[in-house]
């Protein structure tokens, strides 16, 4: 079953899994879940089937139900998506997971006989009210969704003078308005989570302070960008103090708003071949897992920030 | 001749504490020389040096109400010296807020490496304790 090609909202009902088609290079593909969509006790416990007792254990081990059900879906939403992309090859419960040296999860594949898949990349984020994966192939991902609403208690400045670079403090100070001034700083944050997340490599091992991310327009305004003439105002730009290929031009960002109370940020490597710019070519799907697909892109439910195609 | 020998067995047993996460915090036991001491003297030597590394309670029922107020915890819900941060729900924001808090809140400074090792409530409390204590003696 193909659903990329469809302008229109198409449902899809079946109590099985359907198979989709993997994204090609430098495409993603994002799922999510509301949790308040699922009620159904029975469909949850046929999901908690999917998981082994490990990730059966984790699921329980934390501190209320809210927590336990987000847990639960995110699990179910990775491991029956990663099946249906092997086109039933393997089952969602069959599924392997383990943790590059850095702590990233990552399918094994070793551990499933006569299989040999393509490199698909997957990362999962997920707030109290929504469940997101993003999945590519050939390049890593790393994707992080905030609540758009989310208070922050302390003071925009010294999060940033913490965290982010020098540009980014300026700009962020700058915001007068303290309302569009949070905003902004959630925006940012999830750019930076997702790369975080996509690096891979954890907190400590990632660059946070002296890597800049922006969208053109607002660079065009105030610092001069000297390839600026090949980028489009929504383009989002990475700016890095130290003089490194390996962290620079290498991955790209888009931002968009979901479901009208989320920001997702999502970061992918860029193909080597394929180092100049392009927006991200993106396919959103809302999904209740095992039970029905709405194409979304396009729609009200996925307004592109920046970045996007 | 008593004092000396404590002190000069106490300073490896603080290195070792402090260094040590893995050691059981609740159950230190200090003998030298196989005999035990009375906790009289120990507490009257207890600028000197730590024998527990366990910190204070008041500590950790503070970093327990940061906690809960940051994450909006639900009162049937405990928090203790046991529960990891993560367990409780919180992301990687919740987490920066949370030891931004715990600084305003102990007057202290953490830098990121440390704040990548808190895990749990205790942790943190313990984490606390030393800055607060490396402070004081500054």
């Amino acid at each position: 079953m193909r659903m990329q090609c469809l302008d229109t909202k198409f449902f899809t009902s079946s109590t099985s899994l359907a198979p989709i088609q993997l994204p090609s290079r430098m495409e993603t593909h994002l799922w999510y879940v509301i949790p308040n969509e699922v009620k159904s006790e029975q469909l949850l416990n046929k999901y908690l089937e999917f998981l082994p007792k490990s990730e059966k254990e984790h699921v329980f081990s934390l501190r209320g139900d809210e927590l336990q059900k987000g847990a639960l879906l995110a699990r179910a939403l990775v491991r029956t998506t990663i099946a249906r992309y092997q086109i039933n090859q393997v089952s969602p419960r069959s599924l392997k997971f383990r943790k590059n040296i850095h702590g990233k999860p990552e399918v094994d594949w070793q551990q499933i006989e006569d299989w040999h898949p393509q490199q698909l990349h997957f990362n999962i984020s997920h707030t109290k009210s929504l469940v997101a994966c993003g999945v590519s192939t050939h390049n890593p991902i790393g994707i992080d969704i905030e609540e758009k609403e989310r208070k922050i208690k302390h003071s925009i400045s010294s999060f940033a003078k913490r965290y982010f670079s020098q540009q980014e403090v300026q700009l962020l100070c700058s915001i007068s308005d303290p309302e569009i001034q949070r905003q902004e700083f959630i925006k940012l944050w999830t750019l930076k989570e997702a790369y975080v997340k996509a690096l891979g490599r954890g907190f400590s091992g990632s660059p946070f302070q002296t890597l800049t991310i922006r969208s053109v327009a607002d660079s065009k305004e105030s610092f001069h960008l000297s390839e600026s003439s090949s980028f489009e105002n929504s383009d989002i730009v990475v700016e890095s103090l130290e003089d490194s290929a390996n962290l620079t031009g290498d991955w790209q960002f888009a931002l968009l708003e979901l479901v009208g109370s989320h920001y997702a940020a999502i970061c992918l490597r860029k193909d080597c071949a394929n180092k100049c710019s392009h927006p991200m070519k993106m396919s959103v799907w809302r999904t209740i897992p095992l039970v029905e697909d709405e194409y979304v892109s396009g729609t009200d439910s996925v307004i592109a920030v920046g970045g996007l195609m | 001749m008593a004092s000396s020998t404590i002190a000069a067995s106490s300073i490896s047993f603080t290195s070792l504490t402090l260094n040590n996460k893995g050691l059981a915090k609740n159950s230190v036991s200090l003998s030298i020389n196989g005999k035990s001491f009375p906790s009289l003297r120990l507490q009257a030597a207890s600028r000197r040096f730590r024998v527990s590394c366990a910190a204070k309670p008041e500590t950790v029922d503070k970093v327990c109400e940061i906690v809960r107020k940051q994450l909006a915890i639900q009162p049937d819900v405990a928090v203790t010296g046991d529960s990891k941060f993560a367990a409780l729900g919180a992301d990687s924001l919740d987490t920066v807020e949370i030891v931004m808090g715990l600084e305003e809140e102990f007057g202290i400074s953490v830098e990121e490496e440390s704040a990548q090792t808190i895990a749990t409530v205790q942790d943190a409390a313990d984490l606390i304790e030393n800055l607060v204590e490396k402070k004081g003696s500054a």
